[in-house]
């Protein structure tokens, strides 16, 4: 193959790879918004809490970060459920309007306790496999971009069978559908929803856990990834998974097929601009559709 | 006279202090201890290079004062806290300035020194810049405003002088938009222009940017003799990392300072920081009279750790000052300037004298050193006075 053909694959299966890391923190925020009407503000600054779960693990017990996934996923579940329980049940009627100053409250103040704890110096870890690849077909590949995007897979596949193949799952779906109604048939919605907010955070942290061996952390990483995860769920409507997956590949095959071929100077520009195209062709988003509230 | 005396005032008790001063002067001129004003960032994002700085501060004031200090005074350091920010920097200029000092010594960030420098400048107080590197504080610069450590050009020279000593013909510039960065690219682009050399590919990314992977394709595609780089501490970890997987290979990599030179690069980057080729302010292994020694002093003065050269800016930041009030008598400020100007001190930092070249205005024209990590360690490798060992090309 010519060195050109060579590299446009290289930056397609690249894109694809961080597009799939995209998709995985998409999938955490539009999860909650589906069941909730939350849109969750802080969901970057639980992918930071993520990153230095990991890095802390890492520093201390010299524990690899994809081994600390068992630790990180379960605290990340378990911070979610509290929010929820004690922050944003508490909101009550007005949990959709309010939760919006609510949720960017709470990612101020993760930031900042991440900023109090480990200070503002970006911190990275060395791994033996940080730097490690394997060539398909002359294209080369990251180990850690390549082991984010199985875990992306492994993290949807995995929610698929919980929301269509368990009780509690039709529960969730029966609660995004019509609270009342899910109430009414003897859901505990409050219950359902501390569950879904609590694998929403999981997401965000296992991606952040992810990210760690192939990036730095630092307490305000967050910000950058709230961003995309907005762009990402809105791209494929909000509230919808599988929109949510293909939203994130497409914004990571966009913003690397743009930063190859045009300019990187304006490398979120690309992303942003598809983002706008498709609130004004189609505001519900590429995958969403318009649904009438009562 | 006023300048002389060792007590810091302030405006409403000045006419009572001039008063007594008078009466004083004769016996705080045997006692008393000349003052210098310096500022650091003491707390802050960048008090990791003010404890540099204080290391550097110490052991020159311990050294002075050893031998005398100055005309048997003894010298003293009046250091104020910028807290990392460009107003608090300021009002400690003030405080400096209504303290009478003959000098004020500055700091690390280009953005803080920047506005405190010109700020002395108009109070006629001479600034003595150590540490920071934007082009624009001494070009244009102003008379009262002094620098004793390379510019951001120079970061950029060293690098293109190894290129063109090593017959390269093309490079690829992947730089931040900081403004140190942008000042280093800048210089970067003038000298490929000057040695003949063609920059193949011209990219710069947004601070907070991850994936640098698909400019590294387009780089790799191109096969550059040299990948030049200018980033801070975070990024640089991040592209060295990328670049080896992306499998980009030329026959050198080339960082302009900032991130590539801390220890962190090579802790946190490990083999993906191997064969790197860094600009840097200075070295212990530099052949200047008394080198080894202020590297045994700072480490002493650190507590044990390595001092960065940011130590050793200051250290030589306050020789050069106790030199100007020597020679000028007095921490009169126009005498002051006057002797900075015809400044001719070796010190272990380097050599230091403040010229107008180039569109700098006193500036010290002194040459950065390049090193490389070999076998996990940064090792010099040009010019000839740092004892250099011989370079490692990737391929």
């Amino acid at each position: 193959m010519d060195p050109n053909t060579l590299a446009l694959f290289q930056t397609l299966a690249q894109g694809l790879l961080t597009g799939g890391i995209y998709a995985l923190i998409g999938t955490g925020l539009s999860l909650i918004f589906g069941v909730m009407r939350v849109i969750n503000f802080a969901h970057g600054d639980f992918l930071a809490v993520g990153m230095f779960i990991a890095l802390f693990l890492f520093q201390r017990f010299h524990l690899d970060p994809y081994l600390s996934l068992l630790i990180a996923a379960p605290l990340g579940f378990g911070l979610g459920y509290l929010v929820q329980r004690f922050l944003l049940a508490r909101l009550g009627d007005r949990l959709e309007s309010s939760s919006l100053l609510a949720t960017l409250g709470l990612g101020l103040i993760l930031s900042n306790g991440l900023l109090l704890g480990f200070g503002a110096q970006p911190q990275s870890i060395n791994v033996a496999y940080a730097t490690q690849t394997f060539k398909l077909g002359g294209v080369q590949i990251s180990l850690p971009l390549l082991v984010a995007g199985l875990g992306t897979l492994l993290a949807i596949g995995l929610l698929n069978l919980f929301l269509y193949r368990t009780e509690l799952g039709r529960a969730v779906r029966a609660t995004a559908q019509n609270p009342l109604g899910a109430e009414l048939q003897g859901v505990n919605t409050t219950w359902v929803q501390a569950v879904v907010f609590g694998l929403g955070v999981a997401f965000a942290v296992v991606a952040g856990v992810l990210l760690l061996p192939l990036l730095y952390a630092f307490p305000t990483v967050g910000e950058n990834y709230t961003l995309k995860a907005f762009v990402v769920t809105v791209l494929g409507g909000l509230g919808n998974l599988p929109g949510a997956i293909v939203g994130g590949l497409i914004l990571g095959i966009i913003e690397s097929l743009g930063a190859y071929y045009l300019s990187n100077n304006y490398r979120d520009a690309y992303g942003l601009v598809v983002f706008l195209a498709v609130l004004l062709l189609r505001p519900e988003g590429l995958f969403g559709r318009t649904v009438k509230r009562v | 006279m006023k300048n002389t005396f060792p007590v810091r005032f302030r405006l409403p008790q000045a006419l009572c202090t001039l008063a007594l001063s008078s009466l004083l002067l004769g016996a705080a001129q045997a006692q008393g201890t000349v003052k210098i004003g310096a500022i650091t960032s003491l707390t802050g994002r960048f008090a990791e290079f003010g404890k540099q700085q204080m290391a550097g501060f110490k052991v020159a004031v311990d050294e002075i004062n050893r031998k005398g200090g100055i005309n048997g005074q003894k010298v003293e350091l009046q250091v104020e806290d910028n807290a990392s920010d460009v107003n608090k920097g300021l009002a400690a200029a003030e405080k400096l300035v209504n303290a009478g000092v003959g000098l004020v010594i500055c700091e690390y960030s280009s953005s803080l020194v920047k506005a405190q420098a010109q700020y002395l400048a108009r109070q006629k107080v001479p600034a003595l810049v150590t540490t920071s590197s934007g082009d624009d504080i001494t070009n244009p610069g102003s008379d009262y405003i002094f620098r004793l450590n390379q510019p951001a050009t120079e970061y950029a020279r060293v690098l293109f002088n190894i290129f063109r000593d090593n017959k390269f013909k093309t490079v690829a510039m992947f730089t931040g938009t900081g403004a140190f960065e942008k000042s280093v690219a800048d210089a970067a682009r003038g000298f490929a222009k000057q040695y003949g050399i063609t920059i193949v590919e011209d990219q710069s990314y947004d601070k907070g940017l991850t994936d640098f992977r698909p400019v590294l394709n387009r780089i790799k595609a191109k096969n550059p003799d040299a990948l030049f780089m200018v980033s801070y501490a975070e990024d640089s970890v991040a592209l060295m990392r990328q670049a080896r997987e992306v499998g980009v290979k030329p026959k050198l990599f080339a960082g302009g300072a900032a991130g590539f030179a801390l220890p962190d690069f090579i802790k946190d980057g490990g083999s993906a920081s191997e064969n790197v080729l860094v600009a840097t302010a200075w070295i212990k292994e530099l052949r200047y009279p008394g080198t080894q020694k202020l590297n045994v002093d700072l480490i002493k003065a650190l507590g044990g750790s390595d001092p960065s050269y940011h130590a050793a800016q200051a250290y030589a930041g306050v020789l050069v000052a106790a030199d100007a009030i020597r020679r000028a008598g007095s921490s009169d400020r126009e005498k002051v300037k006057a002797a900075l100007n015809t400044t001719n001190l070796q010190t272990a930092f380097g050599p230091i004298v403040f010229k107008d070249f180039e569109g700098f205005k006193n500036q010290n024209p002194i040459a950065m050193v390049a090193e490389q990590v070999q076998s996990g360690k940064f090792v010099p490798v040009y010019p000839k006075t740092a004892s250099p060992l011989k370079i490692k090309f990737e391929r």
